[in-house]
């Protein structure tokens, strides 16, 4: 099992102890986090880590996972969407129906808490059940909200509304909310399936496994089918930059299980690459950490260019990986890719295609921000500086009223 | 050799753990940040100046403070990004007279503008604060030698703190945690002018540890 001390030879000693003398200084508490899926997206690989590291650190930390059926997931996604900008029809049926499906989850619950932290939308309705049963409830909003579609967010407001504090990932996302609103940026695992060192013979057995043959650069995005990540618009790059140099696709996809749209965007993308050899697209199972690692660090370049995301953690994975990256201009890609330090941000398939190009022709650059994407990378998005800022924040929201707090 | 120094009060370094707290406001071109400036809070302006530092630092410090970035990287403003840089928050008093320094800037440069520069999609500059978590770290130094091995061990934070919060808690902007401590506990005015004397605002944090490193050694291998 993965303790603490694992990550003082990635992040340095004097992290890990660190986050001893914040666990200390919080002393004995209980720390529920309540999400929507055990599996698939970000939100659930971190928790799957952090939750033991917090107990190692002393903190007792639970994790619920709410239940639904596919109509409540068909609603939350609308109510994603919605979040994102899009003019999405939010019934008032639908919109009882997902609080009503938080009540039967609150009725399951019998836990005490000192804090809450209730990840996205689909349980923040879970408070007005069980607001007694913890102290501190903190909403923590993944999701690009920086536009919400009014009538969506008005709705959800009320609810979060309730919360002592909102956490959010981007400062841009920050909403008028009646309670202190922080930042928190996500993170990843250096020690997980998804991003551990891997053999070259462990990638080339992937690859192997994979149909990919290594013969041309291999250009690489892995997210979701979702339209937000914007597929189409890598295959038409794609399509531009192979009229000038040689080289592959990858669009590789895990299904979340509370996305019931992947699989008419996934048709979509199918069909934009039919007759295309040169474009594989892999939809792999929630599961596939170490496939997604190994055709990470194989690739030459990777793409993420959506045009809305939370934080884009595929983004800070190939960061991790040493790889150059070439992201939209949006949410958290933003601040993780440092314009022409540790990566670019382009705003159409055109400039996707220019970058692409000029990296290719530039092996040397790519090397260069590589690396300085790691570093970035490692003072800044692992799992530990989390870690450091979920303790951080229980011992602020716990003294309300200053902004100092000296010990 | 002269014998160690020991100081009567040992340094306890602390640790500086930093919440940043978006206020909900933007500025998408350079008068909206104009008229930031002269309205948002001095919390809000230390954190765009300092605090940002712990935030999320930029690998290579290319200019000194928020402002300058946001002018270089998504105004495309250049010129202007040169002129906050050399906006030196030592050099005043107070944020107040930093503030008005740096509206006066702007004022000056808009006037003479044929048209107002807009950030990029996705660039605008969101402003924010800071609530911060300091905790004496139980790691304290008694001479020189520890001092130089302990430095070598805490975390950035610990360097923010001490040198750049230091300063304007004590009021004195001249003299930060360390060089007060070395001054006056080790009796060493020459090392603590040094430290004083060097140009920090414009070195990553990581950076700063190894200019310090640096010169601790040199006094350290030559006691007076």
């Amino acid at each position: 099992m993965i303790g603490l001390d694992d990550y003082a030879p990635i992040v340095g000693q004097e992290v890990i102890d660190q986050l001893q003398r914040l666990a200390d200084g919080l002393g004995p508490v209980r720390f529920m986090h309540i999400n929507s899926t055990a599996t698939g997206g970000g939100v659930a690989e971190i928790l799957h880590r952090a939750v033991p590291l917090l107990n190692q650190l002393g903190i007792d930390t639970q994790w619920e996972v709410i239940e639904g059926d596919p109509f409540f997931f068909e609603i939350t996604k609308t109510i994603h969407n919605g979040l994102q900008g899009f003019k999405v029809n939010l019934t008032r049926e639908k919109w009882e129906y997902y609080l009503e499906v938080n009540r039967r989850n609150a009725r399951k619950y019998s836990w005490e808490a000192d804090f809450v932290l209730v990840h996205d939308p689909q349980p923040a309705p879970l408070i007005n059940e069980l607001r007694s049963c913890a102290k501190h409830w903190i909403w923590r909003c993944h999701v690009d909200v920086s536009r919400p579609h009014l009538p969506v967010w008005r709705l959800l407001r009320e609810v979060v509304g309730r919360y002592d504090a909102s956490v959010f990932s981007m400062p841009q996302f920050a909403q008028n909310l009646p309670h202190p609103q922080y930042i928190i940026h996500p993170s990843i695992d250096p020690l997980s399936d998804k991003n551990r060192d891997l053999t070259e013979e462990e990638i080339q057995a992937v690859l192997d496994r994979l149909g990919i043959e290594r013969d041309r650069p291999l250009l690489l995005q892995v997210s979701r089918f979702d339209s937000f990540k914007d597929p189409l618009g890598v295959i038409q790059a794609f399509r531009m930059v192979r009229r000038h140099v040689p080289c592959k696709l990858i669009l590789a996809g895990g299904e979340a299980t509370d996305d019931p749209e992947g699989p008419r965007i996934l048709a979509e993308v199918q069909e934009a690459a039919r007759g295309e050899p040169d474009i594989h697209i892999l939809l792999l199972p929630p599961d596939a950490h170490y496939e997604i690692n190994a055709l990470q660090r194989a690739a030459d370049i990777i793409l993420q260019k959506s045009i809305r995301e939370g934080f884009g953690l595929t983004v800070t994975e190939a960061m991790w990986k040493g790889k150059p990256v070439i992201g939209g201009a949006v949410g958290g890609i933003v601040l993780q890719l440092q314009d022409y330090q540790t990566g670019f941000l382009v705003h159409s398939p055109e400039g996707c295609a220019f970058r692409i190009r000029y990296l290719l022709h530039r092996p040397e650059v790519a090397r260069r921000m590589g690396n300085l994407a790691r570093e970035f990378a490692r003072s800044h998005f692992l799992i530990t500086r989390h870690l450091r800022d979920y303790l951080t924040l229980l011992t602020i929201v716990r003294s309300p009223g200053g902004r100092v707090f000296e010990f | 050799m002269k014998e160690e120094v020991w100081a009567e009060n040992p340094f306890w370094f602390r640790d500086c753990f930093l919440m940043t707290m978006p206020i909900g406001q933007r500025a998408v071109n350079l008068r909206e940040l104009l008229h930031a400036m002269q309205e948002v809070s001095d919390a809000v302006l230390f954190y765009h100046l300092f605090q940002y530092r712990l935030a999320v630092a930029a690998p290579l410090v290319e200019y000194p403070n928020d402002f300058a970035l946001w002018a270089a990287n998504s105004l495309r403003d250049v010129r202007l990004a040169e002129k906050l840089s050399s906006v030196d928050p030592f050099d005043y008093e107070n944020l107040g007279q930093v503030r008005q320094a740096i509206v006066e800037l702007l004022e000056e440069y808009i006037w003479d503008l044929p048209y107002i520069p807009w950030a990029r999609p996705g660039l605008e500059l969101h402003f924010c604060e800071a609530s911060t978590v300091v905790f004496r770290s139980r790691i304290s130094a008694r001479t020189l030698r520890e001092f130089y091995e302990t430095l070598k061990k805490v975390g950035n934070d610990s360097i923010y703190y001490h040198l750049f919060e230091g300063r304007w808690r004590l009021g004195v902007r001249e003299k930060d945690d360390f060089s007060y401590w070395i001054e006056t506990n080790l009796n060493r005015p020459e090392l603590a002018a040094e430290i004083r004397d060097l140009d920090i605002y414009f070195y990553s944090l990581r950076e700063i540890r190894l200019v310090l490193l640096k010169l601790l050694e040199k006094y350290l291998e030559n006691p007076q």
